[in-house]
């Protein structure tokens, strides 16, 4: 909470410090002295810091993130609007990341040291080593020109039309009932995803290699060995398990990075969400807007973490059970 | 650190890196005797040689108004080593001396510090340089201060952490014991202790600088045209595919290239000096 | 006379490095007969440790190591075994215990957990009602009143004493041949230690387990063990019934061992033999002990 506060308060203050006056830029060149006053009265642009900052405190509690200058509707608007395909990239590729990239990292820890493990632990490194765009370029290159097995661009085929419930696709097309609809959405999804989740996949497979590795060390581990339990049960309850742990909280800041890059990937399938308006708002000094998405994200940036250290406590014993006593 | 070096050239995969990034520096350094049409860096225009395929003597091929792509390739090297350069060198200092005073000095301080920490590393990395630079004009001078601005948290919290513990061992007491003044402990004791967790995540970080940076170009947000940057060649690049691939084959490859030889030097260090994760 | 349990003839050990061969055993035997407890002792870094993972066969595993020699478990050479039966070995006929109880127990699951895992390596498939009645009478034979509260418990949540006895518990649960203890209780303490080994001690006498005693602490080879072979950098250099070796050790690293642990009686810190060259002497057998004798 003091954290979000924090967040709040910095963002404000960026938006605050940068040179030009935001009511001339709103009002454009030719608008007169007095409207120019006018719109300062009215975004209190002629109050002290702290007492502007109380004011957009006060909003935002209200969930007033004030107008867009950009697109002369109100920010939360325009985020609500695109802030769902982009959750929805988001998800799909913490869901892509974590199923890879831990199966990839117990493989390469439990063959260490040999071919396996070299060969895996050069292609995550290889995945973290490009920026997200770069994977999306490549992907699109290889399967939707040279292969054409995924479509180029999009969220969903423009033959379908289906009503917006959630602004999540597979779900909306679930809803309406409609499977082909549905398949389309996750055809289309799949490229954009994948790209993104690369760099979290090499990351995931890169931590949780080395923390079971570290753990393999342990005496339980060659406990579990002398008294021969099978090498995969070792693997799973004794290598893993314990070194989830530490990677969880890691894979947590991984995912929650992914949405800054999802704004790489989505400008290059043109996929319509949060990436467009960001950068269009950010080139044109669009402040409530740019605070108003920063916040948003930084938001889900810490919601993401608060269910990874929530996960975190129900699987670690130690926690568990020092929470459970006090 | 002569050790260092000889295991770091022993180690296959570390010398495919310490080979990568010898091939990126020097390239960057000699890139006017290399390149065969150094003026291309400019606003030049040959429109009679524009969006060729790759062929002697462009063997990147040529971008829309006819400039040699490898010599823009090469000179965007130039660019992001500068840029990996000063940043680190900015915000390793600072991030490093946050972390110091908070992890020794405790108390007031150290809520304070980390406080405002966490808020730096609670926005996404790249959105917190995305609305730094929004904020600002588009060039390279304010690429690099977005970009340290989102850096320096993270070596405050290695360096906290490294602190905190070194805190408690027997050398750090029997300085204290002594009398030794706080500064004398923290920059002569427990800085010398960090460096090698410190120089690891650097050599990471220098290919997660560039990599950062050509998003940010990639976005718009970054160094203007002409001036040859990576991430704006793949985004200009990237509007004519698949015609004319390598306009943005060539860049991105040059970005995997340099980012992957930091990391192969960084990920040797790690095991042979230790350091974070 | 029936084969004995652990028959250890030759076995050499070295490890391949960057900088060549580490021979780390130089050729030892030893044998352990049914119901018989031996103990090696060395110090740190003499191949005591590395022998028992070669018997329960952990070592194999290790690309760099090089094992020569040959190692009978009942009679049967185990390097004749496939790889399969040799590892149903582990945890059934042999077992282990190990120097710090504490980590030795995995630390995201409850004692419990574990504990079903052992008894399911001689009943596959063992139902957990059956697994915890089991347990339950495991425990109470090391002495532990509420099994309940402890098979409930994390390792971390129960003392060092109270660890060791699970260990003890566990590594006698499915009734094995031979017991492998590892340095038990090193990180325990004092009390704590000789309290756990004295239950262990009963046990093994009631169950006639057979059992490898590695450990550096004279005191305890002296009060629990009946022969003892002394191993000195991948040699044995003596061995002898436990009596004898103590009251007259023979060879010249026995001695200076000896006379290396501090007398309560005060007298200061010993004497040491200070010339090590004279510790590779060749191995000394008390009459009527050497192996080819005790196997005739």
């Amino acid at each position: 909470m003091i954290v979000l506060i924090g967040v709040s308060l910095l963002i404000f203050a960026i938006a605050r410090v940068i040179p030009g006056d935001p009511a001339r830029i709103a009002l454009g060149p030719n608008a007169t002295a007095e409207a120019v006053v006018a719109l300062r009265d009215k975004l209190h642009l002629n109050d002290s810091f702290l007492a502007q900052y109380g004011y957009f405190i006060a909003d935002l509690l209200r969930g007033d993130l004030g107008l867009s200058l950009y697109t002369n509707r109100p920010v939360m608007a325009d985020i609500a609007q695109f802030l769902p395909a982009t959750l929805e990239l988001v998800i799909v590729s913490g869901i892509m990341m974590v199923a890879m990239g831990l199966p990839l990292g117990i493989l390469s820890a439990r063959h260490r040291g040999g071919w396996i493990d070299h060969t895996v632990r050069l292609v995550t490194l290889l995945g973290v080593s490009a920026p997200a765009f770069v994977w999306a370029v490549v992907l699109m290159l290889v399967f939707s020109y040279f292969i054409r097995i995924f479509p180029i661009a999009g969220r969903i085929s423009d033959s379908f039309s289906i009503q917006t419930v959630t602004g999540f696709l597979l779900i909306d097309t679930l809803i309406a009932g409609d499977f082909r609809a549905f398949g389309n959405t996750v055809w289309h999804i799949i490229l954009p995803a994948f790209a993104l989740a690369l760099s979290g996949i090499g990351q995931a497979a890169r931590l949780v290699r080395s923390n079971m590795v570290e753990t393999y060390d342990k005496p339980f581990i060659e406990m579990a060995q002398a008294y021969g339990f099978p090498e995969k049960r070792i693997a799973r309850r004794y290598a893993f398990r314990p070194s989830l742990i530490p990677s969880l909280t890691i894979i947590g800041l991984d995912f929650a990075a992914m949405l800054g890059s999802a704004f790489l990937v989505e400008a290059v399938y043109a996929w319509p969400g949060l990436s467009r308006y960001g950068v269009a708002v950010i080139l044109r000094k669009d402040l409530n807007a740019i605070v108003g998405t920063v916040l948003v994200i930084s938001a889900m940036f810490l919601i993401v973490n608060l269910i990874v250290d929530l996960l975190v406590s129900i699987i670690n014993p130690r926690i568990r059970l020092s929470q459970r006593a006090s | 650190m002569k050790k260092t070096l000889t295991i770091l050239t022993r180690n296959p995969l570390s010398l495919i890196g310490l080979i990568l990034v010898g091939i990126v520096v020097l390239s960057a350094i000699f890139a006017d005797v290399i390149t065969p049409f150094p003026e291309h860096v400019g606003a030049v225009v040959d429109f009679s040689n524009f969006n060729k395929p790759p062929q002697w003597p462009n063997i990147f091929g040529t971008d829309l108004v006819g400039r040699d792509l490898f010599t823009r390739v090469v000179y965007a090297y130039r660019i992001s080593l500068v840029l990996g350069i000063v940043v680190l060198a900015i915000a390793v200092p600072v991030g490093v001396a946050i972390g110091l005073a908070a992890g020794y000095l405790g108390g007031w301080t150290e809520y304070l510090l980390m406080r405002i920490t966490d808020v730096f590393l609670s926005i996404p990395p790249l959105v917190l340089a995305m609305s730094v630079m929004g904020l600002l004009e588009p060039t390279l001078t304010n690429g690099m201060i977005a970009v340290t601005v989102m850096w320096w948290p993270w070596y405050t919290r290695l360096v906290y952490n490294l602190a905190r513990s070194e805190k408690e061992e027997g050398y750090v007491l029997a300085a204290e014991v002594i009398g030794a003044s706080k500064a004398h402990i923290m920059v002569r004791e427990i800085l010398p202790n960090c460096v090698p967790s410190i120089l690891t995540k650097m050599t990471l970080d220098f290919g997660f600088v560039i990599l950062i940076a050509s998003s940010l170009s990639f976005l718009g947000l970054g160094v203007q045209p002409p001036t040859p940057d990576l991430g704006s060649m793949v985004a200009e690049g990237a509007k004519y595919l698949p015609d004319s691939w390598w306009l943005t084959v060539f860049p991105g490859l040059a970005i995997l290239i340099a980012v992957f030889g930091f990391n192969l030097i960084g990920d040797a260090l790690r095991e042979i000096l230790g350091g974070d994760q | 006379m029936s084969a004995p349990t652990l028959k250890i003839d030759d076995l050499k050990l070295s490890f391949k490095t960057w900088s060549g061969t580490a021979q780390v055993l130089h050729g030892i035997s030893l044998h352990i007969k049914k119901g018989e407890r031996v103990a090696l002792v060395g110090e740190s870094g003499s191949g005591k440790s590395v022998t028992a993972r070669i018997v329960l066969g952990m070592l194999q595993q290790l690309k760099s190591a090089r094992i020569a020699g040959s190692v009978e478990f009942e009679g049967v050479n185990l390097e004749t075994l496939k790889p399969a039966s040799r590892h149903a070995l582990r945890g059934t006929r042999m077992s282990m215990i190990f120097q710090d109880p504490t980590s030795s127990l995995n630390p995201v699951y409850p004692i419990f957990a574990q504990f079903k895992e052992v008894l399911e390596r001689a009943q596959p498939g063992i139902t957990n009602e059956k697994a915890r009645e089991k347990a339950i009478s495991a425990l109470a034979d090391v002495a532990i009143n509420e099994p309940d509260r402890v098979l409930d418990s994390y390792a971390f949540q129960l003392s060092g004493g109270m660890n060791q006895r699970v260990m003890i518990a566990m590594a006698l649960a499915n009734n094995p041949a031979l017991l492998l203890a590892d340095e038990p209780g090193t990180a325990l303490d004092v009390t704590v230690q000789a309290q756990t080994l004295k239950l262990m001690s009963e046990l093994v006498k009631k169950h006639h387990t057979s059992v490898l005693f590695i450990s550096h602490n004279l005191g305890v080879v002296r009060e629990f063990a009946d022969r003892v072979y002394v191993i000195y950098k991948g040699n044995i250099v003596e061995q002898g019934p436990t009596e004898r070796l103590f009251d007259d050790p023979k060879h010249p690293y026995t001695r200076a061992l000896l006379s290396a642990v501090p007398r309560i009686t005060g007298g200061g810190i010993p004497d040491l033999d200070d010339d090590p060259g004279r510790f590779t002497a060749p191995l000394v057998a008390h009459e009527g002990y050497s192996e080819r004798e005790l196997l005739a």
